[in-house]
Order: C-alpha cells, then structure tokens, then sequence
C-alpha cells in the first residue's frame, strides 16, 4: 500500500550551495547551508517566499541547524565552530540571542538538537563527547551534562520532546541512549558497524530510529534498548530521519538523492522520491497545520522542494 | 603534521617543494627546525672546517668576512632593493647590476670597518592565505614581511645566516655573469656543512627573489626538476636534439623548455596532471595508455607541483591555449590544496608569478578538475549496495579524516579561494562535504571500477572535452566509442 505525495513548491536556487539543515517552524522552514546565511521561507503563503535571512551567521558556512518543536527558538552550528542560539517575536522576526561559549573550543561541537520547549541544547563532538547545555540565556548557556563515550565522532544527536533522554549515533556505529535525569548512559544499542549519521526519537519518546552508511534504517525500544524493526531499502548511506507529528510515518533521506517514507505499523516503505542527482542532506515534515501532511527535502541541488499528501 | 611532511620537508631535494600555505602548525613546526637544526649543528660546524668564502668573481680578500676585522661603531643599512620601484624592466643586466652592487657595498662595509651592518630581506615565506592582512589591496600579491640580518650579529647564528646569505648571493652572481643555471640542488652541494641543509638555500633562494622582486629564474636557479611526463609531444632543440615524451615507457624527467626550442604538440588534445607519482605510473602502464598516450600528456610532480612543473605545464598551455588541462587528485584537502597550487600558484612565491609586463607567469586558472570530487565516491558505493557488511572505509578504500585533514579543510575555508563569494563556488562545497561526511578518498579508490584508473579517465577527459572533440573530429579512444565518430569501428 503507498502513498501519494504531490511536488507543492520548489524554490530553486534558495542557497548557494548544499543546503545541509531544514529546520520547521508551525509558519516558517529555516535552512542552512554552506553559504554563511540562514534563510528563513514562509510556509503559510503558496510562494514559500523569503521572509528573512540571518546574514553572516557563520562565515565559512553552516552544517547543522535546529528548531525547538513548541518554542520560537533555533540553534545554528558552524564550520568555524560556533554555536549560536536564536529567538523569533511574534511577528516571527529572528534574531541572535547569544553564542554558546562555555569552554568548547572550536570544532568541539558538531550536530546539534534542542528539545521541544526549547530550554536544552543537545550537542555531539568529534572527540565523541555529548554536552547538554540549558538555553538559559540569564544564566549565560551553562551546561548541564556531559557524557562521555569512548571517542568516536558523534555524527548526529536527538533529544527527546519531553527532554528526558540524549541519543548519539557515531563513526565507529555506536549509538548511545543517555538519561538526561540521571545523568547516565541508559543504553549502549547493538549497533550497525558503519558510521552512524542520522538518529531521531519518536514524539512520544518510545522509539528511536537510527541510520547511516549501513543504508538500513534500525528502530530501537527507547525503554528496553531493544532492536525492534529493520527498514531496508535505501541504496545509498542514509543521512537524515524524522517522524511525523503523530509518529505514524517516519521520513528519511539519503545520499543517492531519494526520500523515502515508511509506515510504522506495516514496516513499509509507501513512498520514494527523487530530490535531484545529489546528496538529499535534509529531510524533514512540516509541522500539520490546516493543510494535509507536508515534508520538505534539501540538498545538494541547492534547492527546497515542498511535497504534500494527495487527498484522498 | 604527520612523519610524510617531515620527510619531505626535510629530505625532498625539492626543496622546490612549494607548500601552499599549509597549516600554521606545519610552519611552525618548519621554522622550529630550522632554528633547531642551526643551533645543533652550529656546534658541529667548525670554521675551520668550513668552504674558503672566496667571492667568485670579484676575489676580494676573504678575511674581511671575519667578524674580527670589524669594529663597532655606527651601523649601515643595506637595502638589496632599488629605492626606485617603479623602474621599468628589470631583465639580466638590473639583476647583475643589483647583485653585483650589493655585494661591492658590503665588503666596502667590511672594509671600511664601518661598523654594524644590517642587511634587509623581503620574504614570503611563513605567510598563509589565512593572514590576509598581508594582501595588497588588490588582493594579487601577499605584502611580504621584512627580515633583517646583521653582521657582526650578536649571536653565531646570525654570523651564520648572513655568511650564508652572502655565499647564495656570490654563487647567483657567478652564475648570472657567466649565463650559466644553477639547480637549488647544485647550490647546496657547494657547502653542504654549511648550508646544513636544502630548505635554508630554498629560501634563502627565495627571499633573494622576492626582495629583488622578480622571479628566481631570472636569477639563474632553478628547481632540481622533480616532475614526470609522458605523452605525444616533441620538443626540438636548435643543436638538432630532439626530446619525445613518448620515448620512455616511464615517463622522462620535465624538461626545460627554452625559447630557442620548438615545440611539437599538435597530437596533444589534452594535458592531465596527476597528483601521485604512483598513479601516474599505474596510467603508463595499463593498456589504455596505449592509445591515450598519442592523443595527449600526462604529468606528475609528485605532490606540491614545483617551480620547474609549473613553468613546463605553463609553456605547453601559451604554446596551444587551446588544449585543455585537468587535474586529478586526492580527494583529501591536500588534493585540493595541491589543485589550487597548480591554478594560483604558491602564496609564500608570489613573486614568481611575476612577468616583465606584470602578468602572471606560471598560473593556470583555467585547470579543470576531473575528480576525485564527492559524486565519483557515492557512485563506488552505489554499485556495491549488495555489501551491507564490513564499513565502507574497509571495502572501497574512503577514510576518515584525521585531526590535521579537519584543520586544513576549516582553514582552507577561509581562503579567499574558497570564501562563499567565490565565483568557483566547487572547491567550498567539496570542502564542506568532506567534513560534513569526514570522508577521504585517495585517487587509486577508482581502481575498483571496471578497467581501473586508465579507463576511468579517458572517459571523463572524453566527457568533459567532448565538445571539442565533436568540433575538430579527433580520434576517440577505441574502448570508448562515441556516437560522433564511429569510422574507427
């Protein structure tokens, strides 16, 4: 059984070069890419026009870049090393709140994630370490856990919407369930040898889906750090999950250029697209507004493609 | 920095070597020695032992290079340079005259007991594209920075730099008046205890060069040619000796290409550059050589082109600029790094892109980069997606990147070569991808591809000429047929 989804909008061109982050807001889609700016696309208008762009962000170009699931608040981290936190107003105007500073030097920070009210930043590092950081702008963005792994590069980190656990996938295939409560390691998930580059928890927090040069997408019981689904299909390494608002599908993308979605319940794949000829970097669903089920894929090609549900 | 570098940079008659603003740590780590091995062997270095500094054409007396014939009083400064930089051609007789009067004013100096002396060099070396304060603004050439040498010194190291530097400049100014060329090489094996080791004559060489301002061919010195080549290309000289790159299945050592030769290459459609040595042997000895190499040149100089490369490939481009050059290397940093080396030359020798008209002498911005680039890597894994077991770093030959590869690629974004406002946006992208991926590839990762290298790139030079193929109707490779010209077949 598959799914339809339809090409709503593409904006060509909406970077210079590889576009490495989409990050949703209920209104707006923020990307980053190589290029020192973010670029801020309204969602609620037919034209995805600009709305913003955030010049200079980070000069030599930015790789990962995150929005908070129920907050206006967005995290940027650079080539140069650099993390920076961000806020809208109401009018959904953004601007810099601050820089996190403590202690990282550069390249110490690599992915990021921000949990769903914003108030923590997850960070994952070359040296392997995982930082949570509060976001607590007042208290100058101190950290609050460090966790210690056994040195491989953290490739990319999720935090859970309810901000109770830390997951990293690394180089070396480890992936890493962390207890932001405790402050403890809570699982050591069996993992899949080759670099892990992608991990992202279902909204609930129960599941969290793993994936990377393996080209299979692995989901885990977040409670018992058991294996409990296999998704293969995707020919090239996977570099980016994420789940639906209601956690029945899960999106990924990969770098031979295709997006694929797979229902949870039936273990399936329902839909493929084609992103272009290049790496699909990011791959994320749109926050459900009024209109059906919506996903947008960046990459390569420099452009942002919006699909939604057909009806019916 | 890892123990490769340290060995060329320590053992490499190259020399010529011209490492493209590498990292700071590389540099440091560069001068570190320098100074090190100075103050280690300077024990060892006995006067006595030491070459007579006879002035090779003047015959002065040699004593008075002794620091003893000297008495301090009020100091002189010597400044290599013309007060007048706007003078026009600065062709062999300038460069004698400058040399020669230099070296009369010291030992006038010296004679005259006329205290302090102190002698300013203009270098480049120590410079990084990073620092571009030291660009000018039209942001052509590095500023260099200034050095001074005194003599007496107040320390045997600086005796030691200014004898040497007086010795350079006394071999370069034998060499000019009697029209012959010196190799760096050569330069170093008149004094091997004194000049301790090839990379102070290298820059020493080159700081001469760059104070003068001119390029360090017009001082007679060459680089020890370290570059390969091979190909279909003939070039005359006027005693009736003849050099065919096809000659020797091995490639044969670059050659100097003088402006009394002629120069035969209307059989050459294209010229490849190939970064290691081992893969430009690989392509001469496969079976697709066999055609290609009547088609076109194949070159290597080893890592970090050299001065000598550079000028041959230079040449052969204002001999026909009509035939396409392409670059293949690493898909590491340095790959692109040494890529860019070819296209803009080296930071620290800028003066070397100096022509008498002021235009670049040696670059060839319009080198065209063949690979390897992200897309050849994802294709390799494309094809082997049966293999889910066992890392990609184990089956197709990509690794990691390492700590130092990390650093390159961050400070090669800050080049301005690679700023986002670039028109050649590729090399940031490819940058950006290597790290977001921490991927490397070496080129020989294009061996696992049906028919190897060799195959692997008469495909791509076909592809990316394939225009000009279709317009001139040349000859395609037999394993290669395209649909423009199926007679052969």
């Amino acid at each position: 059984m598959s799914k339809q989804y339809l090409t709503l909008h593409t904006i060509d061109d909406a970077h210079p070069s590889d576009i490495f982050a989409l990050a949703p807001t209920s209104t707006q889609v923020l990307s980053a890419s190589g290029s020192s700016s973010i670029r801020i696309y309204s969602t609620t208008d037919p034209e995805f026009p600009l709305v913003q762009t955030l010049e200079g962000a980070h000069p030599l170009g930015i790789h990962h870049l995150a929005t908070a699931k129920e907050s206006p608040k967005a995290a940027s981290a650079g080539f140069e090393g650099k993390v920076k936190a961000w806020g809208s107003d109401e009018s959904g105007e953004w601007r810099l709140e601050g820089e996190i500073v403590d202690q990282n030097k550069p390249g110490d920070v690599w992915a990021i994630a921000l949990s769903a009210d914003g108030q923590y930043l997850a960070s994952s590092s070359i040296n392997g370490k995982v930082n949570v950081w509060s976001l607590n702008k007042a208290e100058g963005f101190p950290k609050i856990r460090e966790y210690e792994t056994k040195g491989s590069f953290g490739l990319c980190v999720d935090l859970s919407q309810d901000g109770r656990f830390t997951a990293s996938g690394h180089e070396n295939g480890s992936i890493y369930v962390f207890n932001n409560d405790t402050g403890r390691l809570s699982h050591s998930l069996a993992g899949l040898v080759s670099p892990i580059r992608t991990v992202s928890f279902s909204p609930a927090s129960k599941l969290l889906a793993a994936a990377g040069d393996a080209r299979i997408i692995a989901l885990y019981d977040v409670n018992s750090g058991e294996q409990v689904a296999n998704f293969t299909g995707h020919s090239g390494w996977v570099l980016t999950l994420d789940w639906s608002a209601t956690g029945e599908y899960l999106l990924s993308g990969s770098h031979d250029s295709k997006a694929k979605v797979w229902r949870i319940e039936t273990r399936s794949c329902v839909a493929t697209h084609s992103h272009g000829d290049k790496p699909l970097w990011t791959a994320k669903w749109l926050p459900r507004n009024v209109r059906s089920e919506m996903f947008a894929l960046g990459g390569g090609n420099n452009a942002i493609s919006f699909y939604r549900e057909a009806a019916g | 920095m890892d123990f490769k570098d340290l060995n060329d940079m320590l053992f490499s008659n190259s020399s010529s070597q011209e490492s493209y603003a590498s990292a700071w740590d590389d540099q440091l780590l560069e001068e570190d020695l320098l100074d090190e091995a100075m103050e280690d062997e300077l024990i060892l270095w006995d006067p006595e032992d030491s070459p007579v500094l006879t002035p090779a054409t003047s015959g002065q007396d040699t004593d008075s290079y002794l620091p003893s014939h000297v008495t301090e009083t009020d100091g002189e400064e010597i400044l290599l340079t013309s007060s007048d930089s706007t003078c026009g051609v600065r062709d062999k007789n300038w460069v004698v005259a400058r040399v020669g009067e230099f070296l009369e004013r010291i030992v006038d100096a010296l004679v005259e007991n006329s205290g302090q002396l102190s002698i300013i060099l203009k270098t480049r070396s120590g410079i990084t594209r990073r620092k571009t304060e030291y660009t000018d603004q039209n942001g052509l050439m590095p500023v260099p920075k200034t050095m001074e040498i005194t003599f007496p010194g107040g320390t045997t190291q600086e005796a030691w730099k200014f004898t040497v530097l007086v010795r350079i400049l006394e071999l370069i100014h034998k060499c000019l008046i009697d029209d012959v060329t010196m190799t760096k090489r050569d330069i170093y094996y008149r004094h091997p205890n004194l000049f301790l080791k090839q990379s102070v004559v290298d820059r020493y060489v080159d700081d001469i060069a760059c104070t003068l301002s001119i390029s360090r061919s017009q001082l007679n010195v060459t680089a020890a040619a370290k570059g390969l080549v091979a190909g279909n290309f003939t070039i005359w000289r006027p005693d009736g000796t003849e050099v065919n790159g096809l000659h020797e299945k091995e490639g044969i050592l670059i050659p100097k290409i003088q402006a009394s030769d002629t120069l035969n290459l209307s059989s050459v459609h294209w010229i490849l550059i190939i970064e290691k040595e081992a893969t430009f042997h690989s392509l001469l000895s496969s079976v697709p050589w066999n055609f290609m190499s009547s088609q076109g040149v194949a070159m290597t100089a080893k890592g970090y082109p050299d001065l000598a490369s550079r000028r041959f490939l230079r040449q052969l481009s204002d001999h026909s600029p009509h035939i396409p050059i392409f670059a293949f290397v690493d898909f590491d940093p340095d790959g692109i790094a040494i890529m860019l080396t070819y296209m803009y030359g080296s930071y620290r020798l800028a003066h070397e892109n100096v022509t008498h008209t002021g235009l670049p002498a040696l670059n060839l911005p319009d080198l065209r980069w063949l690979g390897v680039k992200t897309h050849h890597i994802c294709h390799t894994s494309a094809t082997e997606s049966i293999t889910e077991r066992g890392t990609l770093a184990d089956t197709q030959g990509l690794m990691r990147l390492t700590a130092r590869d990390r650093k390159k690629a961050t400070q090669m974004l800050e080049w301005d070569l690679c700023k986002e406002d670039n028109p050649q946006p590729k090399w940031r992208t490819e940058l950006q991808a290597m790290l977001v991926l921490n991927i490397k590839a070496e080129m020989q990762i294009l061996e696992t591809r049906p028919g190897g290298i060799a195959t692997w790139l008469s495909k791509q030079i076909e592809v990316q000429q394939d225009p000009a193929l279709g317009k001139d109707g040349a000859a395609l490779y037999p394993f290669q047929p395209s649909s423009d010209d199926g007679l052969l077949f």
